[in-house]
């Protein structure tokens, strides 16, 4: 146990000395924690203005915690994925003469220190926002740090360190609990449009004795009741049964044998968690954590083009390869922008006489939700051969970035047609703004190349953005003010053109700058 | 001594190792040989206790999974995994803590000294190149002090000094007593290292070779004799 304390005092300790070095991760730090702060104090503030500052109002919040914490620890501890290692946990750790349980444990102190201070904010805001005497404030921060941290421990050694559970059966509950949550979702929307969305219908939600009867989840509820509501047979049984159930967990978890069988599957999750790590450091936006390896679709084609043109027909084959082809999460994206603005703004638009400006800022908005989006192009800067193809460097950033153009034309087509003909903009504008919308885009990738060139990895991915940002904005800021003042003072039709024809000069120069990152490896900084 | 029996761990329907037996006496080294998927790495994983398996694995007639057992094993991974926020002391120390080694601050310096490592102590993990990670790696599989070692491809990412270093370590191991089993597509370094051999092909031990019975020919000429691939 003093090797893995030592192991986690010393990480701790070297990992806020580099954070304190570095200038960019100190600011990320103070920017994250003042963030919390003000997060805290608008939700205290949110709870007032909605009036649920009483005990009601704070069981409420504890009973879907209950709710959502005790299943979805569950699901993350059985699909053995609820810790962080890391790979020199493999290295270093599961290799070692240390009991297996005791690594499990200390390795969750993330987890650990996370549950206290939750714990901690909800005892003040109970006390301060919600108006609950300090013991039972109290009680309230016991009973989650100590008594459902207890549980949760034990259900995570209990799921970790059993192997005899099978794997199928274990995927079948998780199914289930998920089935479970969205219907609880449901049922809680259908009994608010049933009994109306008021704070008398959800406290009589919250009064229903087949809530605290829910075996775990329901007699943790009935102990939040007994602290903040007081006594009655029902929460007093439940808790009782809470009790034993935590007691029985934890006397289950001491027990249970652990020869290491789970450093299988925590190794796997320590690599491709390394893997996720990695590519969002890259700056490439990762959704899950799957860890299955990605399936490709077998294609018997020849690469054609000569020099550059290569790279394109390369790319071409690899997205042929994929399972959807050019299209992927953010066409889901796209479509689900389409749906919502053609329908929820389609009336104002229509009535505003001026479908083609909302289009416009449309575009704008999207093209800056989108910002986080990289392609293979990425990956191209990253390889040596990209640089010994022998053409030159704005041929072969244009080979390497084409791809990216397409899907971007095929995204501002399912984003800009349906609103466009749902707002009853005409074609000649809805074409203006399918364009406007591509070059936006390559004027985002071209810069980015151009951030990356000035920054290096001073300011790392943020940085880079944060300039890449600056620049983009304050370029097409400028020929965006223009635009709108002729468009005011003169004619209104010729903001499009003027848009369209300001921002393609602008890539064009951007592209011609950033053409240099593609000349040698070596980067400026 | 290193004890493998029965050894078998399928992942799916895929079989990675199949009923696998092998052992090498105390203060012998045994080279683990095979062509790319032949079941090798499943094997090192195994005995390391990275895997789930069937079948049993001892450790200086230990259960490979004890306390006990692993107290006296020392493992060299072939992809070596720092952690990022310890330094290359820190790492030497955590080791010492965690295996109980009676290893004393100047064995430590000469082990670092020995692998040209002595000025990269404040190092952190993820300053090292892969080459000074494998040098970390084998320090702190030596800091352990131990009775049975198990090296996977140790020489990748060495330089020629160290490779150089590490074969005069194994056969002071060797010398010592202690059991190491190497795994290695390098032949002709671990040529005069061996005292037994055992080749793998689709996850069966398809021949073995002690240092007498081979009488002089060379690792690769018997290494292809076995697999049926050609000597180039």
């Amino acid at each position: 146990m003093k090797a893995l304390i030592y192991l986690t005092k010393r990480s701790f300790i070297n990992n806020l000395k580099r954070a304190v070095r570095k200038p960019s991760t100190l600011i990320a730090m103070i920017f994250g924690i003042v963030y919390g702060i003000f997060v805290v104090f608008g939700l205290g503030t949110l709870v007032v203005s909605v009036h649920i500052d009483s005990a009601n109002g704070l069981l409420a919040i504890l009973a879907v915690w209950s709710i959502y914490s005790v299943l979805g620890n569950f699901m993350m501890y059985s699909s053995r994925k609820g810790i962080i290692f890391r790979p020199g946990h493999a290295h270093f750790v599961f290799t070692a003469p240390l009991n297996p349980k005791l690594v499990l444990i200390s390795s969750a102190w993330m987890n650990y220190v996370l549950s206290l201070v939750i714990w901690l904010v909800v005892g003040i805001a109970a006390f301060t926002v919600f108006g609950i005497q300090p013991l039972r404030a109290l009680l309230i921060v016991f009973m989650g740090c100590v008594l459902e941290l207890a549980l949760e421990v034990a259900v995570m050694v209990f799921l970790y360190t059993n192997d005899n559970i099978p794997e199928k059966l274990m995927k079948g509950i998780r199914m289930a609990i998920k089935v479970f949550l969205i219907a609880f979702a449901l049922g809680i929307v259908l009994y608010f449009r049933t009994n109306g969305l008021t704070l008398e219908s959800a406290w009589n939600l919250l009064d229903l004795p087949a809530l605290q009867i829910i075996p775990v989840i329901g007699w943790q509820i009935a102990v939040y009741r007994l602290i903040l509501l007081g006594p009655t047979v029902l929460n007093i049984v439940c808790s009782i049964l809470y009790l034993a159930v935590v007691a029985v967990s934890v006397i289950a978890a001491v027990r249970m044998k652990c020869d290491g069988g789970y450093y299988e599957d925590a190794a796997k999750f320590a690599d491709d968690y390394a893997d996720i790590k990695n590519r969002q450091k890259n700056g490439e936006m990762v959704f899950s954590l799957s860890g299955k390896k990605r399936s490709f679709r077998r294609v018997r084609e020849k690469i054609s083009g000569r020099g550059a043109q290569a790279i394109f027909h390369r790319q071409l084959l690899e997205y042929k390869k994929e399972r959807f082809f050019f299209f992927d999460k953010f066409t889901l994206v796209a479509i689900v922008i389409a749906f919502v603005f053609s329908y929820g703004l389609s009336d104002a638009a229509v009535e505003s006489g001026a479908g083609q400006l909302f289009l416009l800022g449309v575009v704008a908005y999207v093209s800056l939700v989108m910002s986080g989006y990289l392609g293979k192009w990425e990956n191209e800067l990253k390889n040596p051969y990209l640089f010994l193809v022998p053409d030159t460097p704005l041929r072969k950033m244009w080979y390497a970035t084409l791809t990216e153009h397409i899907k971007a034309f095929i995204n501002a087509c399912i984003i800009c047609i349906p609103i466009g003909i749902f707002w009853h903009v005409p074609v000649i504008e809805i074409i203006f703004c399918i364009l406007i919308y591509v070059v936006i885009q390559a004027d985002r990738l071209y810069t980015t190349v151009l951030a990356q060139c000035l920054l290096g990895d001073v300011f790392g991915k943020t940085g880079q953005n944060v300039l890449r940002m600056f620049i983009q904005m304050a370029l097409l800021g400028v020929g965006a003010g223009a635009a709108v003042m002729i468009g005011v003072f003169i004619n209104i039709d010729f903001i499009f053109p003027i848009v369209l024809i300001y921002s393609m000069m602008v890539t064009v120069a951007m592209g011609i700058l950033a053409s240099l990152r593609f000349d040698t490896m070596e980067q400026l900084v | 001594m290193l004890e493998i029996q029965g050894l078998s761990k399928t992942y799916g329907n895929n079989v990675a190792v199949d009923n696998v037996s092998f052992s090498v006496p105390d203060g012998q080294v045994g080279i683990l040989l095979g062509p790319n998927g032949a079941g090798k790495s499943t094997i090192i994983k195994s005995i390391a206790g990275l895997l789930r398996y069937k079948g049993a694995i001892r450790i200086q007639g230990l259960p490979a999974r004890s306390m006990d057992a692993k107290k006296v094993f020392a493992y060299v991974p072939e992809i070596p995994n720092m952690f990022d926020a310890l330094t290359v002391r820190e790492h030497i120390e955590y080791i010492r803590m965690a295996y109980s080694s009676d290893i004393t601050d100047e064995e430590v310096d000469e082990i670092l000294r020995e692998f040209e490592m002595e000025d990269k102590q404040e190092k952190l993990g993820n300053e090292l190149s892969k080459g000074m990670m494998q040098k970390v790696s084998i320090c702190c599989a030596l800091a352990v002090k131990p009775r049975v070692i198990l090296l996977d491809e140790p020489m990748v990412g060495l330089d020629p000094a160290a490779i150089k270093k590490l074969k005069e370590i194994v056969l002071d191991l060797r010398n010592k007593g202690v059991t190491v089993l190497i795994s290695t597509h390098m032949l002709e370094m671990v040529e005069e290292l061996w005292d037994i051999m055992f080749v793998m092909e689709k996850g069966h031990i398809v021949g073995s070779y002690t240092k007498k019975d081979a009488e002089g020919r060379d690792l690769d000429e018997l290494f292809f004799a076995m697999t049926g691939g050609e000597k180039e």
